[in-house]
């Protein structure tokens, strides 16, 4: 394995640069995947049936929350890669975890008003708006999850193995797939909820 | 603390929270459908872009055209996606 010192540790080898590069690849498909349930939600959200409409629905407060909570949460993976890139193994440890929890809130609020919405008759059978909503919401709560088995894993991995060329590899990329989630979430608040509010 | 918060990764978490509250404001001022669009459509792509390269530090590698290319088509795909759907679906019947 041949190891470059002049670019960070996820880079320094060739497999690593191909494995961040196969990583943006299929965040480039994941872009279309989401484009996909956006383009059903906006067709689709209108028909209400005898259900609730989305004005009817949605609350400000709690998505507020959710997006705080996302969106700092992507600031923390953020700094654990700063940290990491200057080989501070505390600090990343801390702001990995921090990442976790901000995204274990996230899932708590969006558990929270997932059943509120049941509670009020408003299921995944209620209508074609339902449907599509909960379709979009989640996937994308579904990738939230994923991340934090993946991201708990990751930190088991880096406190046992340290800073190698491997784990920080992993650690960066699994930075690119949370970033990935807040820039759906920031799509979602706007133009599903702020949208469906005005 | 400087080492732990580089001002630019504080810079672009600032900044994602003021476009968030910006694209809220189109719930409390009264404008017109366009407008209150035009303004999360801004908010967002901007919002979009600090994430894409404050934070995923999209430039910083050497397959940066491949990248590009391959984010720029993924985007092309997801957008012709939305508003072909919109078209064929909405718009044209109204």
């Amino acid at each position: 394995m041949k190891i470059d010192h002049s670019v960070p540790l996820e880079y320094s080898t060739e497999e690593n640069k191909n494995r961040i590069f196969g990583f943006w690849v299929f965040l480039g498909a994941e872009i279309v995947m989401f484009s996909t349930l956006f383009a059903v939600y906006f067709t689709l959200w209108n028909r209400t049936g005898n259900g609730p409409t989305a004005k009817e629905i949605f609350e400000i407060g709690p998505v507020l929350i959710e997006t705080f909570l996302l969106l700092t949460s992507s600031f923390t993976i953020g700094l654990a890669i700063n940290s990491m890139r200057q080989g501070l193994m505390k600090a990343t440890m801390g702001f990995f975890a921090v990442t976790l929890l901000l995204g274990l809130g996230f899932l708590g609020v969006e558990i929270y008003e997932f059943v509120t919405y049941v509670n009020e008759g408003a299921t995944l059978q209620t209508n074609a708006f339902m449907s599509s909503l909960f379709t979009l919401l989640g996937l994308h709560g579904a990738h939230v999850t994923l991340g934090l088995v993946w991201g708990g894993g990751l930190m088991l991995q880096m406190k046992r193995e340290g800073f190698t060329p491997d784990t920080a590899n992993k650690s960066f990329i699994f930075s690119l797939y949370w970033h990935f989630l807040d820039v759906v979430w920031i799509f979602i608040f706007s133009f599903v909820y702020l949208k469906g509010l005005m | 603390m400087k080492k732990l918060f580089p001002l630019q990764h504080v810079m672009g978490y600032v900044s994602s929270l003021i476009l968030s509250v910006v694209a809220l404001t189109v719930l409390f001022f009264d404008m017109s459908f366009g407008m209150q669009m035009t303004v999360l459509l801004v908010c967002a792509i901007i919002q979009m872009s600090v994430q894409l390269f404050v934070f995923m530090h999209i430039g910083e590698t050497g397959s940066k055209t491949s990248l590009y290319t391959n984010i720029a088509y993924a985007l092309f795909v997801g957008i012709v996606t939305i508003f072909g759907t919109l078209f064929t679906m909405i718009w044209g019947y109204q």
